[in-house]
């Protein structure tokens, strides 16, 4: 007898191709269903992600799936906000009820007056921009500025596309900047140390916690929280003047070395030690590791993003490294995936059909401009305009997400009225979690998307249930910025009336009145076909492509740049000084600016809050702020920790478990005591994500579930002038704090522990209120004057200047070649002489041709026949000089010379040039088209049967 | 013969439970019983030269099992592959096994009112799956096999490798073997 009941080869199982849905891997899942209901699901030993693995979060799919807790209906409020006191009601009303309160506000408020957030790729993205762009509102926003967008957004403007593939297997060396994929992309994480082990690939870390990936390191750089930006620069300042970079590439790639080498030559290892506490050595020695051994990887992590006001410019100083090294779409460097031959999600979401007013009044639009419409609009621009295609509008290009809490609680610099929250909930999520909660408290219409009742949800007006893992079909295209495909099916339909979140978004967008034409899909599986179907693959469903071919991978193309002539970018080169930043007044070179709070440039800060604060690193097995309600998960790991180092500990009298409290600027959490050597002794680490699913009894005290208690976001900040000035991503790491110890009269997280301050860095001296309207909040910087590209050429007279495309054209769209002094037609590439206009044809002689009239030129500018063929017409045939063809004076057709025969250029048909017969391949014969008779090839007079005998 | 064994590659563990849930769904159990935990070992040292290990532990599926002989019913039961287990209807629940067992692989379960430990999976063996922890890992930390097999991955593995047993000298001749990340096995 065995004890699990569980038989998977049983009659009558079948295994569906499903994928996890608790992260952005997207693992395979096997799903295994009996009678309509999933009895196991394990890894996908054949899928290219995971090979069978999966992680703690993906063997929970089925506790999550059949979890007590799940919102399974629509639900309505029935007593007051977050009393949790719900009515059911169908999909129908909740439909009805939630358009018409959205068309009445956008009919009093404008339609910016809604606002969206959306959590972690839990979501059909485009599907939600969709019903946003038709709606008309410029304001969705994810938790994306913290999460790759700065620095996609950044590299985009630095090389033409975000170089994030890696392709390690050539490798020299791979570089795991603020990255722990053991804690956090676990199937990738072997692959690392799988290499070091058999390639000899060298593994760096710069990362201030010893994790399990810097366990494996061959060089660790135990950084300051913050001091990132100043590692950067240290290092590029290194490799620029040891000369570790490719002289070749730069050469013929670059533009703007000449500056750069001079800006900087202040930021040298010896100048970055107080920022980064790394001896200067280090430094050099990392410089060399990562300069020398080539091709060379660096990896993206969030850490990039999520350091606020210094992330920019570290990010801009990394992506040079990228390229002055040659790294870039290289075989073993930072691979760029080129635009997708699939329907992209860019191109689903139906961004022409906002409005251009309208995305001015996006939220943080004047003063976050990389990841806004002013920033994202130009990328898009010059990607569209050099590969014809552009990346995704979802993620890279939202609103502000803090500046829409502000705007709800503010009404400045508009008041945001409606939002939604869709798989996300901001009060575990976003900076300064007490403002966050006053906003949900406060926002007059509050439509939560979600599996369970989070702390935002429980201040919903509406909750509707979304299906999830297994019971939806997932296309993962990296947020739709790469060029592969890896796809799933559903395992089952969704349990109960919950609906994937494409279903709800079409719902409401034909609710509130959008066209169904606009919505043409009626399900996800028809939409995901729709994208799939320029690959032009022999299926006739999407579950047929997953169960056939699972992905799509084009082939590997490497050095794109040399075979098209250019990157990108609006000058074609690896813009090292971004001319689209210098557009926007921002930097065109990485300059340092401090983190939000620093011992250097905050003294005052740092005598009251000593201790080095850095948060938001993942832990397994949760996830963002999920699965606090895994009863599996909570067994193991029922409290949170945070870091300390015993020496700290032992100065602060703190002990192993011990309940301390963690206090910043802006308000204090509790969290248990994990003393052990993992952080340096000036610095502590706080978990994020805490809440507490099970303190459901009651609800009605300042802090229900105990959302803010042990809240890690609290004691972040998003000030304006505390986030990343190119892209308003906020202060995570690298923050000042205290820690004590919670004591006997000072353990309970009271009313006033939930009062907030706008700033709330001026929460700790002037307490509780709105102290400053946000649109007098300043950001971190001055924008300079924009710098628009000049011509380093005279433009001629009678042409413009056009600084996106950097060249002169003139009234017919041609542009001048300061080389050449022609004009050139960006279509065909022919050449026009300035002045006359005339085009330069080239053949047995070179000619001048107004193609007005069809008069030839020679360069003297004397009338000539034109071109002269170099073969002898036959005598049906005239030549023409404009095409340089003989053509059949009757029919048109081409004469080809090295056949003898005449071609219709139509059709391809080739013609016997005397009798005008076509050549019938199948038969190999001649057959007249008219009387449709065949005649032999070798006297095209003798006619032939055909037919009848083999 | 057969005679099965797993081999934990500590130089590729990292901590993150997978093996645990995994285990714990499959074999449907209580929220109280684990049989696979893993325990951290660190951050150790003094920074910034500290060290961090993940032992993942399990039954140890001794071949002189001291559970065995301790049971007086006769429901702990060791197969000729090696694999030991309880006969939950000759299980009285007087808890014997879990003082004889030096690892603590051996849970009571009250509900049900018998022992529960790991089994190795032994249903999903029989047909030819491997353990649900050892499929799950995705750092393939784990290699499951038959060591009477020289050709089997764990036999080379154990050939190949320093490895490291729980209480080796209590002579119950445990069959897991760690390859310890740093010291004397390190590649």
């Amino acid at each position: 007898m065995t004890i699990t009941s569980l038989d998977l080869h049983a009659e009558g199982v079948t295994v569906r191709k499903t994928c996890c849905y608790f992260c952005h891997q997207n693992c395979g899942v096997l799903a295994y269903v009996k009678d309509g209901k999933v009895i196991f699901a394990e890894g996908d030993p054949t899928h290219p992600t995971n090979q069978g693995g999966l992680c703690a979060r993906g063997n929970q799919a089925l506790t999550f799936l059949n979890n007590p807790s799940r919102v399974n209906y629509p639900l309505k409020r029935a007593g007051e906000k977050g009393e949790n006191k719900w009515e059911r009601i169908s999909w129908d009303q909740a439909f009805s009820e939630i358009a018409a309160k959205l068309n009445q506000i956008k009919e009093e408020s404008g339609p910016e007056a809604v606002a969206a957030a959306a959590g972690t790729l839990r979501t059909d993205d485009w599907a939600r921009r969709r019903f946003l762009n038709l709606f008309g509102t410029p304001n969705g926003f994810h938790n994306a500025l913290l999460c790759w967008i700065p620095t996609f957004n950044i590299e985009t403007a630095v090389s033409g596309w975000s170089p994030f593939e890696t392709d390690l297997g050539s490798s020299k060396v791979i570089i795991l900047w603020g990255m722990n994929p053991g804690a956090s992309s676990m199937p990738g994480a072997h692959g690392y140390f799988d290499l070091q082990r058999t390639n000899g690939l060298k593994i760096i870390v710069v990362d201030p916690r010893y994790t399990e990936t810097a366990a494996h390191a061959d060089l660790w750089l135990p950084v300051r929280p913050g001091g990132d930006t100043a590692l950067s620069l240290a290092m590029l300042n290194v490799i620029i003047n040891e000369g570790l970079f490719d002289y070749e590439f730069v050469d013929k790639w670059c533009e703007g070395w000449d500056e750069l080498v001079e800006h900087i030559q202040p930021y040298t290892p010896e100048w970055a030690e107080p920022m980064t506490w790394i001896e200067p050595e280090l430094v050099r020695k990392a410089a060399r590791m990562y300069g020398q051994n080539r091709p060379g990887n660096m990896q993206w992590a969030p850490t990039w993003d999520e350091m606020g006001r210094t992330s920019g410019a570290g990010i801009h100083a990394r992506a040079i490294m990228r390229a002055i090294c040659g790294n870039l779409d290289v075989p073993g460097g930072d691979g760029m995936p080129g635009p997708a031959a699939y329907i992209t999600d860019e191109e689903m979401e139906a961004n022409d059909y906002l409005p251009d007013d309208v995305k001015t009044k996006q939220l943080g639009s004047d003063k976050f401009k990389m990841t806004t419409w002013p920033g994202y609009g130009r990328l898009a621009e010059i990607s569209k305009w050099r590969w014809g295609k552009a990346f995704t509008g979802e993620w890279f290009c939202e609103a502000h997400g803090p500046s829409v809490f502000k705007a709800i609680l503010t009404g400045d610099p508009y008041q945001v009225r409606a939002l939604f929250c869709s798989g996300t909930n901001p009060q575990s999520s976003y900076g300064d979690a007490k403002m966050v909660y006053a906003a949900l408290r406060k926002v007059e219409f509050l439509v939560v998307c979600e599996y369970f009742i989070t702390p935002t949800a429980l201040q919903a007006d509406y909750i509707l249930p979304v299906a999830g893992a297994i019971e939806r079909p997932v296309i993962h295209t990296n947020y739709g910025v790469t060029d592969s495909i890896v796809a799933s099916e559903r395992g089952i339909q969704p349990l109960y009336e919950r609906k994937t979140d494409y279903d709800i978004w079409r719902g409401l967008g034909l609710a509130c009145g959008q066209s169904e034409d606009m919505w043409p899909w009626e399900t996800l599986e028809d939409a995901y076909y729709y994208m799939i179907s320029p690959l032009n693959l022999p299926v006739s469903s999407y579950d047929e492509f997953v169960e056939t071919y699972g992905m799509y991978y084009p082939p590997l193309q490497y050095k794109k740049h040399e075979r098209r002539g250019y990157f990108a970018t609006a000058s074609g080169k690896v813009e090292l000084k971004s001319s689209v930043m210098e557009e926007l007044g921002l930097p065109g070179l990485p300059s340092y600016l401090p983190p939000a709070e620093d011992e250097l440039d905050d003294p005052e800060v740092a005598k009251e809050f000593p201790i080095v604060l850095t948060t938001g690193g993942g832990f397994m097995p949760y996830h963002h702020s999920e699965h606090f309600n895994n009863p599996l998960f909570r067994y193991i790991y029922p409290d949170p920790y945070f870091t300390i180092n015993p020496e700290l500990a032992e100065k602060l009298k703190i002990k192993q478990g011990d309940w301390c409290w963690i206090e910043t600027r802006r308000g204090r959490i509790k969290q248990r005591a994990n003393v052990e050597a993992a952080v340096d002794p000036r610095v502590v680490y706080t978990q994020r994500g805490w809440w507490f699913p099970e303190r459901d009894q009651d609800l009605t005290g300042p802090n229900p579930f105990g959302c803010l208690e042990s809240n890690t976001n609290v004691l972040t900040s998003i000030d304006d002038e505390d986030c990343d000035p190119y892209t308003g991503c906020w202060a995570n790491r690298g923050l000042m704090c205290k820690v004590y110890k919670c004591t006997e009269f000072d353990h309970e997280f009271t009313e006033k522990d939930t009062e907030f301050s706008i700033p709330g860095d001026d929460f700790w001296k002037l307490g509780g209120g709105v102290h400053k309207a946000p649109s007098e909040q300043k950001i971190a910087i001055d924008f300079a004057e924009p710098i628009y590209a000049q011509p380093d050429f005279e433009v001629p007279e009678g042409c413009t200047w056009d600084y996106k495309t950097r060249r002169a054209y003139d009234a017919n769209g041609r542009y001048y070649d300061a080389g050449s002094g022609w004009m050139i037609d960006p279509e065909t590439g022919a050449y026009y002489q300035y002045g006359t206009g005339y085009k330069y044809v080239s053949a047995n002689g070179d000619f001048l041709l107004d193609e007005a009239n069809g008069q030839f030129y020679d360069f003297a500018g004397q009338p000539s026949a034109g071109p002269q063929p170099t073969f002898e017409v036959p005598e049906m045939c005239v030549w023409d000089p404009i095409t340089q063809t003989a053509r059949h004076k009757d029919t048109g057709y081409r004469y080809d010379p090295n056949s003898g025969w005449l071609i219709d250029d139509a059709t391809s048909v080739y013609y016997e040039k005397y009798t005008l017969r076509a050549y019938d391949p199948t038969t190999n014969l001649l057959v007249d088209m008219q009387t449709g008779k065949y005649y032999s090839m070798e006297d095209p007079t003798v006619e032939v049967t055909v037919g009848g005998e083999n | 013969m057969t005679r099965y064994a797993m081999v934990m590659d500590q130089r590729r563990c990292i901590g993150c439970h997978s093996c645990t849930i995994a285990c714990r769904t499959w074999n449907e159990l209580p929220v109280d019983i684990v049989y696979n935990p893993v325990v951290s070992q660190g951050a150790t040292g003094i920074w910034p030269n500290v060290h961090l290990e993940f032992q993942p532990m399990i039954c140890m599926h001794c071949e002189h099992p001291a559970c065995v002989p301790a049971c007086p019913t006769g429901a702990s039961r060791q197969d000729d592959d090696g694999i030991v287990w309880v006969e939950p209807t000759q299980c009285m629940g007087c808890k014997v096994c879990a003082n004889a067992c030096p690892y603590g692989a051996r849970v009571y379960n009250e509900e049900e009112g018998f022992m529960r430990k790991c089994t190795f999976c032994k249903d999903r063996v029989r047909v030819g799956d491997q353990p649900i922890c050892v499929q799950t890992c995705h750092q393939k930390a784990r290699t499951f096999g038959d060591l009477d097999d020289p050709n089997s991955e764990v036999s080379q593995l154990v050939n190949q490798y320093y490895t490291e047993r729980v209480y080796p000298e209590l002579g119950t001749d445990p069959q897991i073997y760690y390859i310890p990340s740093r010291g004397r096995g390190r590649d």
